[in-house]
């Protein structure tokens, strides 16, 4: 139907997430439609950040220089990590602006049915980081998804890091119910674990 | 047939979808595996909350269209085993388990006696969770999946020789024959050992609850025997029942 150039175009939008073949075609014909400047940005902007971006040497967040702005930083506490599956994990933390540590980003969470085992994650680094001596680390904050496979995660690293580096205190996010959100709405699992968690006021 | 389906549930998988949804597989007591999608459960406010988290046992409506994904619109928590949530090697034991069964199970036939299993399989998790009753066992896994032969119609021969009747000198298995075999019809089995062969006994008679203990040589063989008859005669492959 298209010619041969924007039915490629709407075919390379359709395989972004959340990104119908409806949804493509109008973002093709958007794309057709801007000037030949705003076109050719987005063009660059997507070939830039393909070749400049890898992962931190340190923590594996996303990074143009061997670190990442966050382990550059001298201004944050290098005691304290927290660790994430994914590097979009890492954006809704820092705007909570409650955490001034540095992070670890796994790469996933453990999930043997699914084959990901502890060597396909960046768990032996999470070790190896842990008890460098060169940085000691006072607190390790497990910040996985609170889905059971970021549970499993959370668990296996918070046994091993307690065998391997007793020292190091280990916390696990905490678990409950959303600000704003209903307790009629609440499922059990979250509303029983609010309830563990409460605290005294 | 398209409108609304209410049956119980247990939610055996999920899966990332799109922006904020999942594709669960959960395993009901009268349609069997099926697989449906809920709608923006991945955000906070999601008014699922975590009940769609696999290994809950929920009350479900479900919406049938022409698509074979139905859409969740409603569930309800029965149990959500939350002990069973807080123990490394439970969750591990609870996702073998389902896995077997989706593998196993993965039409919509109605096998109410495999879903009540499966709860109980849960619930043993949950009870023995983080404690020194653990059933997270390379044991318990191995007699969930006897358990899971005999419902499936391809439990092993194991009272006689699978190829010609002899009741004694039982010493190989062969899972092309489908049980035990004599020592005269061992050519293509492997060696089991009479600890082994007990176990496979023993879990197939006893509860769940109660799985005959037996060391990890016999387990490996037990292992090895489930695994065979499986492939031979379901043409499935079971992933490793225990992390080892």
């Amino acid at each position: 139907m298209y010619a041969p150039p924007i039915q490629r175009l709407i075919t390379e939008l359709g395989k972004l997430p959340g990104v119908g073949a409806r949804t493509a075609q109008r973002l093709a014909m958007h794309i057709l439609r801007a000037s030949p400047q705003d076109a050719a940005a987005l063009a660059e902007a997507i070939r830039e950040v393909k070749e400049r971006i890898g992962l931190c040497e340190v923590c594996f967040n996303f990074a143009d220089e061997p670190r990442c702005r966050i382990c550059a930083d001298e201004r944050r506490d290098a005691g304290v990590i927290c660790v994430v599956e994914e590097a979009g994990d890492v954006i809704p933390v820092e705007r909570t602006h409650e955490f001034r540590g540095r992070y670890h980003v796994l790469g996933g969470a453990l999930s043997p049915i699914d084959g990901v085992d502890p060597g396909d994650l960046k768990i032996g680094e999470l070790y190896r980081r842990v008890s460098d001596p060169a940085e000691p680390i006072r607190e390790v904050v497990l910040a996985t998804n609170s889905t059971t496979t970021g549970e499993a995660t959370a668990l296996h690293i918070a046994d091993t890091l307690r065998e391997r580096s007793p020292d190091v205190v280990v916390t696990r996010l905490a678990s409950g119910l959303p600000v704003g959100g209903d307790l009629e709405y609440a499922d059990e699992v979250t509303l029983g674990k609010a309830f563990a968690g409460r605290r005294r006021l | 047939m398209t409108g609304a389906l209410k049956t119980e549930a247990v939610v055996i998988r999920s899966l990332r979808y799109g922006e904020a949804d999942r594709i669960l597989h959960l395993y009901t007591p009268h349609r069997g595996r099926i697989a449906a999608i809920a709608k923006g459960v991945r955000r906070s406010k999601s008014r699922f909350g975590g009940r769609l988290e696999p290994y809950f046992r929920l009350h479900m409506v479900l919406y049938q269209g022409r698509s074979e994904l139905l859409t969740v619109t409603s569930a309800d928590t029965i149990t959500g085993y939350p002990r069973l949530r807080e123990d490394g090697a439970a969750i591990d034991s609870a996702a073998r388990a389902c896995d077997a069964v989706a593998r196993m199970f993965e039409t919509a036939d109605p096998h109410p006696g495999v879903f009540a299993l499966l709860c109980n399989e849960l619930a043993l998790l949950d009870a023995g969770a983080g404690g020194p009753r653990t059933h997270a066992t390379h044991a318990n896994q191995l007699a969930f999946r006897l358990k899971l032969l005999l419902a499936a119609g391809l439990a092993p021969q194991l009272a006689g020789c699978a190829s010609c009747g002899e009741a004694d000198h039982l010493v190989a298995f062969s899972g092309a024959a489908g049980g035990v075999v004599c020592s005269a019809c061992e050519a293509g089995g492997f060696a089991l050992g009479e600890a082994a062969h007990a176990f496979m006994t023993g879990a197939l008679g006893r509860a769940l609850a109660d799985v005959p203990e037996a060391d990890e040589l016999a387990l490996r063989q037990a292992e090895r025997a489930i695994s065979e008859t499986v492939e031979h005669h379901g043409h499935i492959r079971l992933r490793a029942a225990s992390a080892r």
